[in-house]
């Protein structure tokens, strides 16, 4: 009882301390749903992602490798690969084109203002993060998303997401996903270092790259070379393995759980 | 485009609100707009609205106690809800809404407090443990001034105006989801929670207090002129859509294009909508129908919730990113089915502990001067 009294109190000063060091002048210029001041991480970079489409082959060792090294539960993910088969109406020929999904680690994230508690949160370098010792679980942040880059881990009972592996990168590691992806169409790096390969290569590729939704006004800091602008928003797809049984309605394969 | 594409691999994602968020969202609702049910019985003491006064209290009190606990119930972290107050953010309107919901909560009760006080007072000169209970809660004989009760109602109102404008923008300014993603969305969460309001005070009036025509025949009016406005701003909302006068909810309406689940959806709430008026009119032209009126509150109340349940839980099967829609089934557990039967029975019990604690059908503190 004491003990958890103790933490309690313990928990209570530390936010308010940290509360209190939050200039006042920062709150009140932020008006509601405005972007709060950025904490933590290094104000010298502006970490991104550049995935080349082009390198992709779709083997999910991101996927894994990601599930493995945040230990995410089972049927959540940080990152996945979309996999779409793209047949010509007309040709029937196939294609199929793969889509590396994750966090955008938007230069403007939605999902930063709305948290009431101040648990998620913007770092100085652009990472997203989640406080999960603060996060109280409204899962807000979840709806806010347009990327759906959000989930709530049924283990911690708080939001999870992609940090670009951020406590790799700040010891100098390579996030899972790049380290893992064997066709390296994965470039993390920082764009306001002007020699990093991915500010050399979104030079070279300036008006090719794109992004995902940017009608979203969320200026996402992922960025798609070999995209297909079609797949930029929700794209016009029918789903395939969705509902993994048989005509007998026995199953046939793996369902994620959880659902 | 000419070309079919297949999603080979569809994640499926789960819901991050769960029907307790309903629950909230309903029963503030309700809060809201029977206070403002109160205001010409209780507020300006008109005689003709103080039966409609007396139930509507009733459903605000205990509608306001209840939500909250729904509320924090949808919380994943539900014991962290200090964490609010540890860390004001501003720039949150859930955070904003932490800070109103308290403040509300203490006044809509010191409001009716001071209501049912008079007639609480004279209950604890009697004999037994209600009486004595009936002293504590009263504090005293001591006479409490109308301006007290007037202060506490404005208060409330005010306080609503707040709980009003942040339910709605709360989910309307999550720009991911179109259909939330509306300025009519705070708009018609107003006018269907004064629909479900007035639905519940016509049952609680059927049930509790011998169906005075009265307050049918107001409820019945509230139920009218809301639900011609909710189909002016429906039909606002659809024609933002069809011209892209308003790109999200244009938006909106791709997103469920060719779906003939939320088609049926339309349909029915078009049907209902229809009902609910057109049996409002009839039972107020035709006197021998007004004692039937419980059964336009249970539509109405029906259309309440059911809109909150469409718009707060069906709208998150409409997939973001992938192909075709999430399937939400209702959990059995209390994320699911017992979380809404146990805010209802909670309710009840809040409903029935006050029915027999105070003498709420008594004269309230309005026209006892």
């Amino acid at each position: 009882m004491d003990k958890i009294r103790r933490a309690l109190l313990g928990q209570i000063a530390k936010l308010t301390a940290g509360a209190a060091l939050v200039p006042l002048s920062s709150i009140a210029s932020a008006g509601i749903n405005d972007q709060p001041p950025r904490r933590e991480g290094d104000p010298e970079k502006r970490y991104a992602m550049l995935i080349d489409l082009r390198a992709c082959i779709g083997c999910q060792a991101c996927t894994v490798s990601c599930h493995i090294e945040n230990e995410a539960p089972l049927g959540n993910f940080r990152t996945i690969v979309s996999q779409y088969e793209v047949e010509h109406e007309e040709t029937g020929n196939t294609a199929t084109f793969m889509l590396p999904r994750l966090c955008n680690h938007c230069e403007t994230p939605p999902c930063v203002p709305v948290c009431p508690v101040q648990a998620t949160f913007q770092r100085e370098d652009g990472i997203v993060v989640v406080d999960n010792e603060a996060c109280v679980g409204c899962a807000y942040c979840v709806q806010a998303c347009p990327y759906d880059a959000r989930f709530i881990n049924e283990y911690t009972q708080t939001a999870d997401k992609c940090t670009f592996c951020a406590h790799r990168l700040d010891v100098g590691l390579l996030p899972a996903c790049v380290e893992s992806c064997v066709g390296g169409a994965r470039i993390i790096g920082d764009i306001r270092d002007p020699d990093s390969q991915i500010s050399r290569m979104m030079k070279e590729h300036y008006d090719e790259l794109m992004v995902l939704k940017p009608e979203m006004g969320t200026a996402p800091h992922v960025f798609y070379l070999g995209m297909d602008e079609r797949f930029v928003s929700r794209p016009d797809a029918k789903p395939a393995i969705w509902d993994v049984r048989d005509q007998q309605g026995e199953e046939v394969g793996y369902e994620f759980s959880g659902h | 485009m000419n070309s079919a594409v297949i999603e080979v691999l569809a994640p499926r994602y789960g819901i991050a609100w769960y029907p307790w968020a309903v629950q909230y969202f309903f029963l503030i609702a309700v809060s809201y707009s029977a206070l403002l049910l109160t205001v010409p019985g209780l507020l300006f003491g008109k005689k003709n609205y103080e039966s409609l006064a007396k139930v509507a209290l009733l459903v605000t009190v205990s509608c306001t106690l209840v939500g909250p606990v729904a509320l924090l119930a949808d919380l994943h972290q539900p014991l962290r809800f200090w964490h609010f107050y540890a860390n004001l953010t501003p720039w949150s309107w859930m955070s904003i809404g932490s800070l109103l919901l308290p403040v509300y909560l203490v006044l809509v009760v010191a409001y009716a407090w001071l209501a049912w006080r008079p007639a609480m007072q004279v209950q604890a000169q009697g004999e037994g443990w209600i009486a004595r209970l009936s002293g504590w809660v009263s504090l005293g004989q001591w006479h409490a001034s109308r301006w007290m009760l007037v202060v506490a109602g404005l208060g409330a109102l005010v306080l609503s105006v707040g709980i009003m404008v942040y339910t709605g923008a709360e989910v309307a300014i999550v720009k991911a989801r179109p259909l939330w993603n509306t300025y009519w969305l705070p708009v018609m969460f107003v006018l269907t929670g004064l629909v479900a309001a007035a639905g519940l005070v016509i049952l609680i009036n059927r049930l509790m207090t011998g169906n005075d025509q009265e307050v049918n025949e107001q409820s019945l009016k509230v139920i009218f002129v809301t639900m011609v406005l909710s189909a002016l701003v429906a039909a606002l909302w659809v024609s933002e859509g069809i011209t892209g006068f308003s790109p999200s909810v244009e938006q909106a309406f791709a997103s469920l294009q060719r779906n003939p689940e939320w088609r049926a959806v339309a349909i029915y709430g078009l049907l209902v909508g229809v009902a609910l008026t057109l049996s409002a009119i009839a039972m107020l032209r035709r006197p021998g129908w007004i004692g039937r009126s419980w059964l336009a509150g249970l539509l109405a109340v029906h259309i309440g919730w059911t809109f909150r349940w469409m718009v707060l839980m069906e709208v998150q099967t409409v997939a973001k990113n992938t192909a075709g829609y999430y399937h939400y089934a209702i959990e059995a557990g209390s994320s699911g089915l017992m979380g809404i039967i146990g805010t209802f029975g909670l309710w009840l019990a809040a409903l029935l502990i006050i029915d027999i604690l105070v003498p709420w059908k008594k004269s309230l503190q309005a026209s006892s001067h």
